[in-house]
């Protein structure tokens, strides 16, 4: 097979078998198609370059779990700066999909922002994802003490700006 | 599902979504049958998997295949640059903002290119210093540099919004030469004058910090965004370049 043909066929595979997770994980993140389907590419190209690491579904997925996150939450933060409206203002359901209001959603949109990436990955994966800590700083490469330090600080720091904001 | 979600019987996490849509789980289909809100997010995930399936996959894949291919030059990308160094017309500009301690004249700097896709997306022009193009082009870039150093390339608009174009996450790149940056950006659909900056640092420079001299330069107005040709207050030894993008319908 011709080396143009292999390369097509083994990102076919990979993309065939991965990319529902990662569609699924932008989508989620940036809750529009148009952008999901952008960064799912993105993301994508990316994991692509180190395919080695897909070939082990066990480690595969929370490394992709970390990139989509990763790529997604800063797509929706360089969008909040652009002003584009690809990525949906809507972004970030930091509540279960039943309950959330328009002005909750808008709230927590704005507190995450206040944050630096790292947080808002731990955040995200903590308050939004449901994953356990340990689970979680394996998916992110970092240590368990990291999440909960960094959690802490974000809650501590949170609460501080929201009862700012309420006076 | 993971062994510590089944002992303790709690919900799925996102995690463990992706593991079932990669793989069905038992584990969280049997949780999922007492739970109503797992099963709605099982069911939404289910749904944006056969969605990827469906109309994602086939629409992407040629795309995702092309640029996943280990890197080489590619037509659009090489058709340009003999044009361009025969006309004279590639943007940069490149002095240091100081000459560094061995500096003995003009021994090199930065260059910014800037390549503005067709719209049907096969080929790329690239664009001269204050190039009309359309407000929501797609852009792609390459840089030259005389020596190595730390990039960041950001724009700044009219409204005085600082935009950082790449990398879009970590910590500035290393380059040195003639490098191509992976990936792009689209312009942000806005009518009126974007100046773009390459700005490239002996040791990396923390993206605040090139923003908020950005902001400081040009705080709104197409006037000064038009008239800034440097970036101020760059530490010892910045490089810097810049081209100026007309969006316009």
């Amino acid at each position: 097979m011709h080396k143009d043909d292999e390369h097509a066929h083994r990102v076919a595979r990979l993309y065939r078998e991965y990319g529902p997770a990662v569609y699924h994980r932008c989508l989620r993140l940036l809750r529009e198609p148009e952008a999901a389907r952008d960064a799912t590419q993105e993301v994508f190209v990316k994991l692509v370059r180190n395919a080695d690491r897909l070939s082990d579904p066990d480690g595969a997925l929370p490394w992709i779990y970390r990139v989509a996150t990763n790529h997604c939450l800063n797509e929706a933060r360089n969008a909040r700066m652009r002003r584009r409206p690809a990525a949906n203002e809507e972004a970030l359901e930091l509540a279960p999909a039943e309950t959330p209001s328009l002005p909750d959603g808008r709230l927590a949109r704005e507190l995450l922002s206040r944050f630096d990436a790292r947080t808002q990955a731990i955040a995200v994966g903590v308050l939004v994802d449901g994953l356990e800590h340990e689970e979680l700083a394996g998916a992110l490469g970092i240590s368990r003490k990291t999440v909960q330090r960094t959690l802490a600080r974000f809650l501590f720091q949170a609460r501080a700006l929201l009862a700012g904001g309420a006076t | 599902m993971t062994g510590a979600m089944a002992a303790a019987g709690r919900c799925p996490s996102e995690l463990d979504i992706l593991r079932h849509l990669h793989a069905p789980q038992p584990e969280l289909e049997r949780h999922a049958e007492a739970c109503p809100g797992c099963a709605a997010r099982i069911s939404e995930a289910l749904r944006s998997a056969e969605t990827f399936r469906r109309q994602v996959f086939p629409a992407t894949l040629d795309s995702v295949v092309e640029r996943s291919r280990p890197w080489r030059p590619r037509a659009w990308m090489l058709a340009p640059i003999p044009a361009l160094a025969a006309a004279a017309v590639l943007v940069l500009l490149v002095r240091p903002t100081m000459p560094p301690p061995d500096y003995v004249g003009v021994k090199g700097g930065l260059a910014l290119s800037v390549y503005v896709r067709d719209a049907g997306g096969e080929g790329a022009r690239a664009a001269s210093d204050g190039q009309v193009v359309p407000p929501d082009a797609a852009i792609r870039f390459e840089v030259r540099a005389a020596r190595a150093c730390h990039l960041w390339l950001v724009s700044v608009d009219a409204s005085g919004q600082v935009s950082r174009l790449h990398p879009a996450t970590g910590d500035p790149p290393r380059v040195k030469g003639d490098t191509v940056l992976p990936g792009g950006a689209m312009l942000d659909g806005t009518p009126g004058p974007e100046r773009l900056f390459a700005v490239c640092t002996p040791s990396p420079l923390p993206f605040a910090e090139v923003e908020r001299i950005a902001r400081a330069a040009a705080p709104g107005g197409e006037t000064s965004v038009r008239s800034l040709r440097t970036l101020p207050d760059l530490p010892n030894g910045a490089l810097q370049a810049t081209v100026l993008l007309e969006k316009r319908r």
